[in-house]
Parts: C-alpha cells; structure tokens; sequence
C-alpha cells in the first residue's frame, strides 16, 4: 500500500515562495486580495512560517514551508461531523467540497492551522480565469478546503503508469511545490517503500516533524542540520 | 360536573398529534441506527456510536411513552361520555 | 398521594376566583401585546434581512477570519444553550426537593427553557458557511464528531423539556377551555379532556415524577457535551477535562440568572408582587451567591493549572486573556460573574428586588464574556507562529445577538399571552393541600417518641 508523504529540507529552503505561488496556481486557489488578507483571510494551502531567531545584529531567519501535515491521526478527520474530511487509504486527507456543511470545526480542531475557507465566492481577476486548471475543482463559498498533496497528479501518474502496463514508481509523482523549488528542498514520494527518497530521508537523524508529541503523526518531515 | 366531550375533530386531532409524536421519536430511533451503521460502514469510533445510540434512543422513546400515558391515562380517567367510572369517587 | 385521600377538586373554578388574576394577561391581552410584538417582530425581522446578506456573499460579511473561525454564533450558541438550563433543571431538581416555594416558579423556568433551547440550538445553523446543506447532518452525520453529541443531547433535551412544560400545564389549560377563552378549539384541543378526576390527577403527577428525574440526567449531558466540542479537540485552553461540569455549573449559574430577570421583569409587567414574593427572590438568590462561589472555584482551578504548568502554548493564550487583548474582557468577567453578585447577595441590605436585577444581569453579561473568553482566545492564539488574530465581530453577528435576544422576549410575550405564566393550579393545590403535607412531613422529621418513654402512647407506625 502506498503511503505518500513528503520532506522538506529546510537547509535547502531559500523562502522564495516559488512553491506557494506554484500551489496557488495548480489547485485553483482563489485570489482574495490584499482587503481580506488584511482581515487575516489570505488564502494558502501551503505558506511559508517564519522562523527568527538569534538577537542584536546576529538574527537569524529561516523559512519554514507548511502544507497540510496528512496526519495519520489526524484531528479534523475526528471532529468533521458529515464525513466531509477523511483519511484516503493512502494516507491523504481529503476535504468532499460538495458535502462540506461549513461548521469550520475542522480548522477549530487542527493543531497546525492548515484549513482555510471560502468566506466568499472565490474570485480569480482578470487572465487569472483563464488559468484556471482544469484537472482541480474550483471550490464554491462557504467551504473548507486544504492541501490534497496533487492529488490530481497522483491520479494522473496512475493512469500513465497503468497505460504503460507497470507499477507506480517512486519519482512517478511530484506535486506542484516539489516540482517548483528551485533549490530542490521538497522531495515527495511513498514512505512505505523502504527504498525511496522519501523513507530513507525520513528515517535520516536530520529529520525531525512539528509537534509530534500532540500524536497526530504527521506525514511531512522537516530536515534541518542537528545543532 | 359531568362536562360535553370535545367535538369529534379535535379528538381526532388530538389522537393524531400523539400519533406525530410517535412518528418523530421512532424517525429519530431510525435516525441514530442508521447513523450507527454510517459509522460502522466508515469505521469510525464505534464506542462513541454505540453508546450515544445506547443513552439517546430510550430517552426519546420514554418522552413519547410518558406522552401516551398521559393522554390515555386522561382519557380513561373522564367522568363524561356517559362512561362507567372505574373507580367510584367520594362526594 | 393516593387517590382516595384527594378530596374533590375545584378545578372547574367560577369565573372568579382568587388566582383568576393569573388569567388576567389571557383574557384581556390588548394593545400591549400587539405593540411589544410588533416591535419585537420588527427587530427580528430586520435582523434577517441583514442576514440575508450573509446568505447571499457568504461568511465574509462577519468579523470571523482564518485562526478565529468562530465567534459570536457560537459564543451565543454556547450562551443561550446555557440560560436554558434555568429552566427544566432548577425546576425539576426543586419539584424533586419538594422546595413548596418552587410553585410559581417552575413554569417561568421552564418557558425559558424551551424558548432559549430552540433560539441556541439554531445558532449553528446560522454558523454555518452551507446552511444549505445543513440536512447533511441527517443524512450523513458521523457519531464520532462532538458535533452529532450535541445534536442528539439537543434535541433530546428539547423534546423532554416540551412535554415536561406541556404536561403540568394541561389543568390550566382546561381551565382557560372551560372560561370559554378564544381560541376556544385550542385549548379544547390542547386540554386532553382534562376534568379534574382523582385519576386524571394521579396520572398527571406519575407524568411528572418520571419526566423530572429524565430531565436532570438530560440537562446535565446538554452542556456537558456543548463543552466536548471544545474539549474534545487538542486546542490550548480548550483541552481540558474540567470542561464538563465547568460548563453545566457556568450553565446553571447564568441560568438562575436569567430566571431571576425574568421573574423581576414580569411581576413588575404583569402585577405578580402577590405571587412572587422577596422570598422567591431570597432564595434562589441564594442559590446565585452558591453558584458564583462554584463558578470561581471551577475558574480558578481551570486557570490555574494552565498557568502552573507554564506550557508555552498553553501560557500564550493565558496570557492572551490576563494581560493581552482580551484582558478587558477577562477582568470584566471576573467582576461581573464573582465581585457584584457575591457583594451584592451576601448582605441583606442589597439583596432587594432591585440589587438582585443588578446581580443577576451582571451573572448574565459575565456568563457571555465567559463564553467569548473561551471561544476566541483559544482560536486567536495558533500553535505555529502564525499572526495572533484579532476577531472583530461585523454588523450581522450584532444584529443576530439582539435578533436572539428579541425571541427570547417575543416568546414571552406570545406564551404570556395565551398561557398562564405561573401554574394556577399548582398554586391552588398548595394552597389546598401543602400546607398540611407540608406539616406532616415536616413532623416526620423530628425524632421518633422513646418506644419505652413513660406514659408515651406507642405509635401505630413503631
């Protein structure tokens, strides 16, 4: 069984956002301009968190890349109360548009903020409607969506991969994030397979995840040099 | 102090209203069972499931059996209607 | 009681008799009730036009944003859902004490329940960025999800809390059919052939011995489960397993609250001085200053295990509401819920018909700052270092509150005007009867005579 995660290499990481711009323009994100993002509403389904530290002249930043985390356990699925979210055979979180009520207990309930909602019908001005992907539903008002990790390329590598009469491979699937960064930070793959990327970076000691001690086992790993 | 028996239509009605209320309690037991097969089919916490189907289902059949009681009771216990007392009163 | 023991009851009474002051409200509504109505219906209406907007955008019209995604609706979801407790529970624990000076009391108590349940139980609804959808609820509603709890709790509690309004009512009703009262056909309809017979009586009150000692289990679970919903997640300041009988104590405390105000409103409305005497207000009053204590102990306890065990997330929404943002909320709350109430209801000079209206509204506004001070900080103060929202609440959020709070009113003045609003018969039966119970009973708690005493005659009951 497959078992997608990812691992984002924070030494690697620049901050250059090329993956949230490339996510924002591969799932249809919707643009909600700078009057709601001021109003605390901007629309990402990965984003950049910043980490500062040091002090005086010696501060230091770095960037931390956030998509939603897959939980295996995770804790929006629980509280979700018309099966809207729900953990996929292969590990993903999903979000159903069309059976979302819009309760918002999901995002009340994730301890990594990784849901955002449609306070509004989603707008994408001027050429941007035309760039819309037409391999991802567009979302209508009122609903919670969230980071699916591609999903849609995952079904797509599967066709291609059926078409050409062979398994999966690892590498077959890269999402839109992975495939943008420049520096090469975000590795994507099948953490079942012992022999993947993806398993042997996450089973590396420079690996490390957020808030693991809240057990909600999350699926994407931050590689960062031990001090 | 014998008083006339209400119209037949609003016993009717009456009799009817009961009746709605069994229909809603038992819609709300077949609500929660199959809520509880929902959650069987999607294996979700079927502690949780079960239990509220344990504690909730009773309560809304207690509600509408006490209701029944009442109306029967009431009605059994009239003096009009030219019906037997059951239980022969004092003055 | 037995059956035998009850002597024939005057529940047919003529058209005068010394409660028919009760009726008073029913058989001579007029231009007060169509003006305070009106007004009332006006609000209310204006409050769903303004709504309306809501529906038409989306939830972008409320002040809600990405950390806090919840707010006013829920805040008042929370709230009104525990103003219902007055009712049903303080009515049903005091009929099972046997407290005699619960009668013209309990029916107050439980018209709160029943209008404040349907207003709370409906916030979520309007909550909701699908209301459309909401029916998905039934069709593929998940158990597992505290959400569903509640749904069931809800409703339970609103059936049982109904029929144990409507089932003490039932001998007042027939009386308001035999006067002739329009609608005439409701009444009939709604009396169930009441006549006053020892039996109708008999089944009357096993109605209401069984549905009391079902509705206190049900009351309890209602709030307890409305705090899983925030329990029951990993959030900090939510995660608690104080959170229960935190909220079921927070419920019942603002819900004597509201009792109180209602009962000082309507006396004052209505001419009840005769009914609702300074030892009403004396006593549950006291049960006011009970519960504030308890409520301060629960706060304590709650907050001071968060602040001693100095975990990092924990401390920024502690401090969020101490000294942050929401400090004046939170310092207010504290003022409101425990400094008025427990000044003001400790010394007999200040516990007057006015000094409790001031206690019990400041219970009131505090319980509400208690519910926001839940809600939101918790929200406002993400785990990540995210930007710490701030929730501004829009135009519609505050036109709803005061639409909520115009259909507790305008409940009231639709039930006042076609049902008594203190239970004629019940007050007539204690009239009739009590006193002597009362005076047996209170005799059968006193020691038993010596079995041997000289020139003591021997008891028959031994």
């Amino acid at each position: 069984m497959t078992r997608w995660g990812m691992a984002i290499d924070l030494d690697r990481c620049t901050g250059c956002g090329a993956c949230m711009a490339a996510c924002h323009q591969e799932n249809n994100l919707a643009a909600v301009g700078a009057e709601q993002a001021e109003k605390s509403r901007s629309f990402h389904w990965l984003r950049l968190l910043p980490e500062v530290s040091g002090s005086g002249s010696e501060v230091k930043v770095r960037y931390l890349p956030q998509p939603c985390f897959q939980c295996h356990n995770p804790p929006c699925v629980k509280v979700c109360p018309v099966h809207a979210t729900y953990l996929s055979e292969e590990g993903i979180v999903g979000q159903i548009y069309s059976r979302c009520i819009g309760c918002r207990y999901c995002m009340a309930a994730c301890p990594y903020n990784a849901k955002v909602f449609n306070w509004y019908e989603p707008e994408w001005p001027g050429e941007l409607k035309q760039k819309v992907n037409p391999d991802v539903s567009t979302r209508p008002k009122g609903v919670v969506e969230k980071c699916t990790f591609c999903h849609q390329r995952i079904l797509t590598a599967r066709e291609e991969a059926r078409a050409a009469g062979r398994e999966l491979r690892d590498g077959d699937v890269t999402p839109a994030c992975a495939e943008s960064c420049p520096a090469q930070a975000i590795v994507f793959g099948d953490l079942d397979d012992p022999a993947s990327r993806i398993s042997r970076l996450a089973r590396s000691p420079r690996a490390f995840r957020l808030y693991e001690d809240l057990g909600t086992e999350p699926k994407v790993y931050y590689l960062a040099e031990k001090e | 102090m014998a008083r006339q028996a209400e119209p037949k239509w609003i016993f009717a009605l009456q009799v009817a209203s009961v009746c709605a209320i069994w229909v809603f309690v038992l819609g709300i037991s077949a609500w929660i069972v199959h809520l509880l097969r929902l959650s069987h089919r999607l294996h979700d916490v079927p502690s949780a499931s079960v239990g509220i189907s344990i504690v909730a289902i009773p309560v809304f059949l207690t509600g509408a059996s006490v209701l029944t009681y009442v109306f029967v009771g009431l009605q059994r216990g009239r003096q009009a209607a030219g019906k037997p007392i059951l239980e022969p009163e004092e003055g | 009681m037995t059956e035998e023991a009850r002597p024939e009851s005057p529940d047919i009474p003529a058209a005068e008799f010394e409660d028919s002051d009760l009726l008073r409200p029913i058989v001579e509504s007029g231009v007060g009730f169509r003006v305070t109505s009106s007004l009332l219906l006006l609000v209310l209406l204006t409050g769903w036009v303004i709504f309306g907007r809501q529906l038409l955008y989306g939830l972008g019209v409320t002040g809600l944003n990405q950390p806090v995604a919840w707010g006013f609706y829920i805040v008042n979801f929370v709230f009104f859902i525990g103003i219902s407790h007055a009712g049903t529970l303080i009515s049903a624990i005091l009929r099972l004490s046997q407290a005699e000076w619960r009668r013209p009391i309990t029916r107050m108590a439980e018209v709160i329940t029943v209008v404040v349940l349907a207003i709370g139980a409906f916030h979520p609804v309007l909550d909701l960025g699908r209301p459309d959808r909401a029916l998905n609820i039934f069709t593929a509603g998940r158990l597992q999800s505290p959400l569903l709890w509640d749904v069931s709790s809800i409703s339970a509690y609103f059936m049982a809390s109904t029929v144990y309004l409507y089932i003490p009512m039932i001998p007042d009703i027939a009386i308001l059919r035999d006067r002739g009262v329009w609608p005439h056909w409701f009444y009939t309809f709604l009396a169930w052939g009441w006549e006053g017979t020892p039996r109708q009586h008999a089944v009357l009150e096993r109605a209401v011995s069984i549905l009391m000692v079902l509705v206190i289990p049900i009351a309890v679970s209602v709030h307890t489960v409305i705090s899983y919903i925030f329990a029951m997640t990993l959030q900090p300041g939510w995660h608690s397993t104080i959170f229960g009988p935190y909220f079921v104590v927070g419920a019942i405390f603002s819900g004597i609250a509201a009792l109180m105000m209602v009962m000082i409103v309507l006396r004052r409305v209505f001419h009840l001085e005769r009914y609702l005497k300074q030892v009403h207000f004396d006593y549950l009053s006291r049960l006011l200053l009970i519960m504030s204590l308890l409520w301060f102990y629960f706060t304590f306890s709650e907050y001071l295990t968060a602040f001693f065990g100095n975990e990092p997330s924990e401390m920024r929404v502690f401090f969020y509401k101490v000294s942050g943002p929401y400090a004046p909320f939170f310092w207010a709350m504290v003022v409101t819920n425990f400094l008025i109430p427990v000044l003001i209801l400790s010394f007999r000079r200040t516990r007057t018909i006015p000094g409790i209206f001031i206690a019990s509204l400041s219970v009131v506004i505090g319980m509400w700052l208690e519910r926001l001070n839940i809600v939101v900080p918790s929200l406002a103060n993400p785990r990540l270092p995210l930007p710490t929202g701030y929730y501004i609440p829009g135009l519609v959020e505050w036109v709803m509150f005061a639409g909520g709070i115009a259909t507790f009113i305008l409940g009231f003045v639709i039930f006042a005007r076609f049902f008594p609003l203190i239970s004629v018969w019940e007050i007539e039966e204690g009239r009739r009867l009590s006193v002597a119970e009362t005076t047996e009973r209170l005799e059968g708690y006193l020691p038993d005579p010596l079995p041997s005493a000289p020139g003591q005659p021997v008891s028959e009951g031994g």
